[in-house]
């Protein structure tokens, strides 16, 4: 939908650099910089605590770096309010779901294709025509998004009452809706079973070469990570150790000793490689 | 120079009363979040316990003579007594259905039970629909006298049972067992529940001495203003009670030292604003004082922001 | 005025409150107790404004409307006073509207609790400082009011006595020609995209935030636009009992309306105008009770109609054992479906308050005076029962049944595998 612009190519879509945030003594993340190219898929790792989400909190606005920048397509970032940033073209789902839970299914991703109209109160209230088409492509574009993820039969249901995978699905669809250049999912396998997370992955692959999207994923599942990123970040007590492809991620000493003692997940990968 | 000493008293001495009632908000605030709108309809009622109670032991408006000294210490623990039951049920029927609702739920619930108290109240069985006059339960002592301003026993004992039983709280939350356990349930109901702490007997116990203390505050209230005669339903109770409230936001919602210390600084803002700049606006002051503090710290003087969790 | 007409305005009057504070209350779920202050303030604008611009237009504050505006129904169509009425009522709602920008941006900062006391203290900030203003100038000084600049006419509001002896335009033409104008305002906010704006704030800020709202400017808009209503809604009610006070704007006033709205469903247009409806009606209800009964009988059978039921209720076979097997049957289904709930708490609550009808009058015990004590059971009881309220966020005719549209499903999950 959002097709990329051809400027620059090789210039990173997104440039974060020295990011940092401490809570009270707490450096929860340090210096953590990141370049994503466009149409990349990013992993995120790293063992519980770690920092991963409180990137992404940065990165979208909730918090405030510290330090650092960030910079999208050009535009920088840094101090800009989370609406500003989602305006910008950075979008997310969240690891513990968020959804509006008492809007219908298609109201909830209608909240989100707002960000991309205009929407004066006179123009609301008097029903110009101009209003009324833009309302009208609007729920136009959250059907043809609802059926691409098939939840089109659930559009009049609280997002509430969704079972557990529709309801990751919708926030990814409600995520797409604003229409981002980059997709931030935190954790979107958490809860699923072997065949819904391969369903998953594959879905990811889908969304970033059907809508041209640059995508960064946090993720406990390792087998999901490996299979789909093209190159992954590993993060440890808010510091950068590793950032490579997988296989590098793999090998590499300080990765293994970050994931002793607490992973199985990985000791789950390297008998499955 | 006599101005500033008796505007000095007197807000000391309704501003131990607001911290009285700001604790039992307090207490409750933090260990529950929400504010408890029907706080303040204890305390009204535990002005009319009194004057109730006091009818019983023989002590009428209408007598001149001062009443045994043992009557006021006993009209006062009555009174809490019979609040402190009845804090008791209001968190059983009312609140504890509600545990795990919305906070807004919450909040518009403890509104019905303000007015339901209110209005129960007015009934004829219970105190009348009309104005009844406090009696004196304490004698006219003049104590000291400095620079023209009279201490009156009145403003020391109101200002001494206060304190009195700040400190007590004090010690109960900081230094017992069951002070723990209360700290443990206002820090995260379920953890407290894994260490084998009773969450809703913790949470009934707040409520009963939430409800005693606002019970002595309203027993205080009649010892100051002996002869004044109050309705339930009268708005003055709600006013007094939102600026006990805004004394515990001030003082920074959930921290005891904070609702004592944010009590004392309203009742001095209000007198002072009331002696010094005009009387029309006596409850405009404390309300600017609360808008000025929540844009400025919102977390209160002494309260500590959070953040929340994403 | 008959008392029946006085009821219809008082509920239209209170359509209005309702309805707009179902903007902030209701859709932005910021906790506002603040509407009575709103409410005060364009009341007071507006008599202020008819009071003394009738003196200063007219040498006398006596009734100079139309026939849309009399109550004895004669004269042209509209006059002078009209038009100074409906301009003080406009200038009512931009003057709350100012107010409600103001308390609206501490909104940006505070959250729930936090928010309903500072706008609790708004409003009887308001309270205190319209108590404190100077007399009135009185009706045959108009010569007075002529050299009195208009900011010094401003301070001149009535203090503890009120603003009194206003001329009386607001008939049930104007009262609910507002209640329909905010209706429909409010309504088709509701169901446009600003409107799924506010609901999205109430249902996860954070979430709001993330998908691009601006949460900040949707929260100063909803807040505006529910003071401009309850400005407007105070000009009315000003003129339609030609006296104002302050005193009776408290905080008690704010609660009323908080009361109907939740009432009604936390963001329900229709139900916090049904709530309104009811709670206008229940005190004159309560004075004298009328039977209950048919009301709610009617209420079953076009609930059953409506429902579709009632006819496979096992009369299809034929012999009298089968009809009795079919009752039984149908019987343990109507345990099971939740289609028979509403029925059965409608039955329920008919029989139960017939009842309590009854023995009220057999044992004379005077209802009226346990008007407040029923409102607050009510609240309490329903926040027990029935939190989200009659009708929730949404609206009466979505649970009226309706054919479900059936969509294809799509084929990126599908056939993306």
């Amino acid at each position: 939908m959002t097709a990329p612009a051809p400027n620059s190519s090789a210039a990173p879509l997104l440039d974060v650099s020295g990011i940092a945030i401490s809570f009270g003594g707490l450096k929860a993340v340090q210096n953590f910089s990141l370049q994503l190219p466009r149409g990349s898929l990013q992993g995120l790792i790293g063992p519980n605590g770690a920092g991963k989400t409180t990137v992404f909190n940065l990165l979208t606005g909730v918090y405030q770096p510290q330090a650092g920048s960030i910079t999208l397509d050009g535009q920088a970032l840094r101090g800009l309010k989370p609406h500003q940033i989602a305006a910008a073209g950075l979008s997310r789902t969240f690891q513990n779901i968020r959804l509006f839970g008492d809007l219908s299914v298609l109201d909830n991703v209608r909240v989100a294709c707002h960000l991309r109209g205009s929407h004066s109160l006179a123009g609301t209230l008097l029903r110009t025509p101009r209003y009324v088409g833009q309302e009208r492509a609007m729920t136009e574009r959250a059907r043809e998004l609802l059926a691409l993820f098939s939840l089109a039969d659930r559009q009049d249901e609280h997002a509430c009452n969704l079972p557990y995978g529709d309801q990751r699905r919708l926030e990814i669809v409600r995520a797409i809706a604003t229409e981002p250049k980059i997709l931030l999912l935190d954790e979107p396998a958490a809860g699923m079973n072997p065949q819904e997370k391969k369903a998953l992955a594959d879905l990811i692959r889908t969304i970033r070469d059907r809508f041209g999207l640059t995508i960064l994923l946090i993720e406990h599942d390792m087998g999901l990570v490996m299979e789909i990123c093209e190159r992954i970040t590993v993060l440890d007590y808010g510091i950068i150790i590793k950032n490579g492809t997988p296989r590098e991620v793999q090998t590499c000493p300080d990765v293994i000793a970050a994931y002793l003692g607490g992973a199985s997940e990985m000791k789950g990968t390297e008998t499955r490689r | 120079m006599t101005q500033l000493l008796q505007t000095l008293v007197d807000g000391l001495t309704v501003g131990s009363l607001y911290a009285l009632i700001a604790l039992g908000y307090t207490m409750v605030y933090g260990i529950l979040r929400f504010i408890n709108f029907a706080h303040s309809d204890i305390f009204a009622l535990g002005t009319h316990m009194t004057i109730t109670i006091a009818a019983v032991l023989g002590v009428k408006a209408a007598d001149a003579a001062v009443p045994a000294w043992y009557i006021g210490p006993a009209v006062l623990v009555l009174s809490m007594l019979s609040c402190g039951a009845l804090g008791f049920v209001i968190e059983r029927l009312a609140y504890r259905p509600l545990r795990n609702a919305p906070r807004l739920n919450v909040l518009i619930t403890a509104i019905g039970v303000s007015l339901f108290l209110q209005n129960v109240g007015q009934l004829p069985m219970f105190f009348g629909p009309y104005p009844r006059a406090i009696p004196k339960l304490t004698p006219d002592v003049v104590l000291g006298t400095l620079a023209d301003v009279n201490f009156r026993l009145v403003d020391a004992a109101v200002i001494g049972t206060a304190v009195m039983l700040m400190l007590a709280l004090q010690y109960l939350v900081h230094s017992t067992r069951l002070g723990l356990a209360m700290r443990a349930v206002s820090f995260s109901h379920r953890n407290a529940a894994l260490m084998g702490i009773n969450v809703d007997r913790v949470i009934s116990i707040t409520f009963v001495i939430g409800s005693m203390l606002a019970a002595a505050a309203g027993f205080l209230y009649a010892v100051r203003y002996e002869g004044q005669a109050k309705q339930t339903a009268d708005a003055m109770w709600v006013m007094l009670g939102l600026k006990a409230f805004v004394a515990a936001v001030v003082g920074g919602i959930g921290n005891l030292r904070g609702a004592m210390l944010g009590g004392l600084i309203i009742g001095l803002i209000e007198f002072f604003g009331v002696g010094y700049l005009s009387s029309n606006y006596r409850d405009a002051y404390v309300f600017a004082i609360l808008i000025v503090v929540l844009l400025f710290k919102p977390e209160g003087i002494l309260g500590r922001a959070t953040m929340e969790k994403v | 005025m008959g008392g029946f007409a006085t009821v219809l305005l008082v509920i239209g009057i209170n359509i209005v409150l309702a309805v707009s504070l179902t903007v902030v209350n209701g859709f932005t779920g910021q906790f506002s107790m603040g509407h009575g202050g709103f409410m005060a303030v364009g009341g007071y604008v507006a008599a202020m404004i008819v009071y003394y611009g009738s003196l200063r237009l007219w040498g006398s504050a006596n009734f100079a409307g139309g026939f849309l505006s009399s109550a004895s129904g004669d004269g042209a169509w509209l006059a002078g006073g009209d038009v100074l009425f409906v301009v003080a009522c406009l200038a009512a709602g931009l003057a709350a509207a100012g107010a409600g920008y103001l308390v609206g941006l501490p909104s940006l900062r505070l959250k729930g609790d936090y928010l309903a006391i500072v706008t609790l203290g708004f409003g009887e900030i308001v309270r205190v400082v319209l108590q404190g203003t100077a007399p009135q100038i009185a009706r045959s000084k108009a010569d007075v009011v002529r050299e009195t600049p208009v900011w010094k006419l401003a301070t001149h509001l009535g203090g503890a006595q009120g603003f009194n002896l206003l001329p009386t335009y607001a008939t049930l033409f104007w009262i609910y020609f507002a209640a329909v104008l905010t209706l429909i305002v409010v309504y088709r906010l509701k169901m446009s995209s600003s409107g799924r704006a506010f609901l999205s704030i109430r249902e996860d800020e954070i979430a709001s935030q993330a998908m691009g709202v601006n949460v900040t400017k949707y929260k100063v808009r909803a807040f505006v636009l529910s003071s401009f209503f309850a400005g407007v809604a105070g000009g009315l009610y000003a003129m339609y009992l030609g006296a104002i006070n302050a005193t009776d704007l408290g905080f008690q006033r704010s609660f009323e309306v908080i009361i109907m709205v939740v009432l009604g469903g936390m963001g329900s247009i229709s139900g916090a105008t049904l709530a309104a409806i009811l709670l206008s009606i229940l005190p004159e209800v309560l004075r004298a009770p009328p039977p209950v009964w048919p009301a709610g009988l009617a209420l079953l059978v076009v609930m059953v109609i409506i429902q579709k039921v009632g006819i496979s209720f096992g009369l299809t076979r034929g012999p009298a054992d089968g009809i009795v097997l079919n009752i039984a049957i149908s019987m343990r289904s109507l345990r099971r479906s939740w289609k028979f709930k509403p029925l059965v708490i409608v039955a329920g609550v008919t029989m139960a308050l017939e009842t309590a009808r009854l023995v009220c009058l057999q044992q004379q015990i005077d209802i009226a005076q346990y008007r407040m004590v029923l409102y607050a059971l009510m609240l309490i009881i329903m926040m027990i029962v029935r939190p989200e309220g009659l009708f929730g966020v949404r609206e009466f005719w979505d649970y009226l049944p309706r054919r479900r549209a059936h969509s294809p499903s799509g084929p990126v999950a599908e056939a993306s595998a």
